[in-house]
């Protein structure tokens, strides 16, 4: 049962001031994740997989949206379409594998048999126990109620009256246009993936991809291990890892891109390290200088909210979360590339994206412990506060795009002059607060 | 007929290795790869199996050369590695060593591992593995060549590193 909060008492949010504060309970009240639960996990759009995960007719991928298990199939038709994964009949989960290919789903408790568009197409000893004409439609799969994708994101909302998943994304997509590769060159999931399980509230976890603020300090390890590294060999040209951001003052910004959506670059310091970068003769017929700045010279960082990270800084991912407890989050990963990369490309790409990053790399454990210390620490609740506020002042912030932002063509919220300040934060949290309240603002973009 | 003076000599080596590590030990521990030694932790694959071409698909740790484990070893000599400050306390339980093959120097073997892992924070956990090793004789002695680890667990809980799988 939902004890009543008022939520908006959480956030401390004094513009004029300078001031923005979270308080600490939104990462232990019980009551908090069930409202999140209902109105953003439940109730929006969220991440669900990339295309390349279901290329095939009857190709599957089981996911959760909130608590709610669910599954996107590729159709016949190549369509994709969603699912409650419960069985129309008892609720016995269908699918229980991660990813699988099938013509038809048939139920593991009665035998109840659906196909890709979750009519149910047969029932077991029809004959016998039921009416002699009975519709069997009556245990049809629930569909999820929106599906949309953009740039091989595919994305599902139980609640159907959200905006347009192109609104939504609104500002982003301009970003997304630039993942990795630019279009029109095709991107894929490389095999293999990580699931990781951290003693922490979602957000903290969602806090620490737009939060540079904190890299030269728990990554200043990993910057002097590859400085070691380099000392004694040569990792150069594509196989060299960059550190510059974690070391030097380099040129960067971060944006507050509405909707709770963030993004953060810094300039490639070694950009011949980055992949895309043998194909510079290419782009530059095909961009602008400004653009070809974001393609080539920018290491590139974002997130959606409320459960997508893409990553393009060293290496390149996609990183997805999902709350199991106040205190317990589940985090997927995978490495993505542009079909058809060269294999010394390919190879140095994960060979830093391992360097780097799950929970076996050189970087993300220290993460995980510092996510992890901070949830301990949310008990504090007498020092109430989890301060926001860098990057308030008018002298470092800049309401809508600032000149990077209009070269690539996006219209953030705020610009921010620097990667590590903290206004992409409030705009997670501003929008966090409009969901959890209900007051509209997502729905109506 | 099992080779024994070779099931004992690669068994006394799978030991010693777990028992260095559970020591940090770590010089000596570096002592027994080769300088080209490959050190190998595939990552799972969607359909639940693992990966197998590491130039190509995803791990949780591939190195080629020992200077990757030295590097990892460098990392938690820095003192200021988080996951790594303090160390965790580990005991290796290395069994059903077996010799799977020989040919000429080089040597394969197999061997199960759990691993306790103990920090204050995370209490005590268990990761359990598979070692599939290659081995080389070289002035005398066996040395390794290439340590593959299969974890059995998919889901990660927390983080790990060479010293707890």
């Amino acid at each position: 049962m939902t004890q009543e909060r008022d939520f908006a008492a959480f956030i401390d949010d004094r513009p004029e001031e300078g001031i923005f504060r979270v308080d600490r309970s939104v990462y232990n009240d019980p009551a908090v994740l069930e409202a999140e639960y209902q109105t953003i996990f439940e109730g929006g759009w969220i991440f669900l997989c990339h295309e390349t995960h279901i290329p095939n007719p009857g190709d599957y991928f089981t996911t959760w949206l909130g608590r709610q298990p669910v599954f996107v199939v590729r159709g016949a038709d190549g369509s994709v379409n969603g699912f409650l994964n419960a069985c129309g009949h008892r609720g016995a989960m269908l699918l229980t594998y991660r990813v699988g290919n099938a013509k038809t789903f048939d139920c593991p408790y009665h035998g109840f048999c659906f196909n890709d568009k979750g009519d149910c197409i047969s029932v077991r000893s029809k004959r016998t126990g039921w009416p002699d004409e009975f519709d069997i439609g009556r245990f049809d799969l629930a569909p999820i109620a929106r599906i949309d994708s953009y740039r091989g994101l595919i994305f599902g909302s139980l609640a159907p009256d959200v905006p347009e998943l192109r609104d939504y994304l609104g500002a982003a997509t301009a970003l997304l246009d630039i993942f990795v590769a630019p279009v029109p060159q095709p991107l894929e999931i490389v095999p293999g993936y990580c699931v990781y399980v951290s003693n922490c509230n979602w957000k903290v976890m969602h806090e620490n991809g737009p939060d540079a603020y904190h890299a030269p300090v728990v990554h200043r390890n990993f910057a002097d291990t590859i400085a070691f590294r380099e000392s004694r060999g040569s990792f150069e040209g594509v196989n060299k890892t960059e550190r510059g951001r974690l070391t030097a003052r380099i040129e960067s910004a971060s944006y507050d891109l509405g909707n709770g959506h963030t993004a953060f670059w810094n300039e490639r310091t070694t950009p011949e390290a980055y992949p895309i970068y043998a194909h510079r003769d290419e782009l530059a017929k095909r961009f602008s200088p400004g653009q070809l700045d974001w393609i080539l010279g920018r290491g590139r960082h974002m997130t959606i909210f409320p459960n997508l990270l893409l990553n393009d800084l060293a290496s390149s991912h996609l990183r997805t979360y999902r709350p199991l407890s106040v205190d317990r989050t589940e985090t997927i990963i995978w490495c993505i590339a542009p079909v058809g990369e060269p294999a010394e490309m390919r190879a140095a790409r994960l060979r830093k994206f391992e360097d780097f990053f799950l929970p076996s790399g050189m970087a993300t454990p220290d993460d995980i412990a510092i996510v992890e210390a901070a949830q301990r620490a949310s008990w504090a609740l007498e020092s109430r506060w989890t301060d926001m506020g860098r990057g308030s002042d008018p002298a470092f912030r800049i309401d809508g795009p600032d000149q990077a932002a209009r070269e690539l063509g996006f219209t953030p919220k705020v610009s921010s002059t620097s990667w590590d300040h903290e206004i992409t934060l409030q705009g997670v949290y501003r929008h966090w607060l409009s969901r959890i309240t209900r007051n509209g603002e997502a729905r109506h973009g | 007929m099992a080779d024994l003076a070779l099931q004992a000599e690669v068994s006394e080596l799978l030991f010693r290795e777990a028992r260095l590590l559970d020591a940090q030990r770590w010089t000596d521990w570096l002592e027994l790869y080769c300088e080209d030694a490959v050190f190998w932790v595939p990552a799972f694959t969607m359909a639940g199996g693992y990966t197998e071409q590491p130039e190509q698909e995803l791990n949780f740790i591939y190195m080629a050369g020992r200077s990757g484990l030295e590097e990892r070893v460098f990392r938690l000599n820095t003192g200021i590695s988080l996951s790594s400050t303090p160390l965790p306390r580990t005991r290796h339980m290395v069994g059903m060593v077996m010799v799977d093959g020989q040919n000429g120097d080089a040597v394969q073997a197999f061997a199960n591992c759990q691993v306790a892992t103990f920090t204050e924070i995370r209490g005590q956990q268990f990761r359990t593995s598979s070692y599939e090793y290659l081995l080389r004789r070289s002035g005398g002695g066996l040395r390794i060549a290439q340590k593959k680890v299969l974890l059995l667990e998919a889901v990660i809980d927390g983080y790990f590193d060479f010293y707890a799988i």
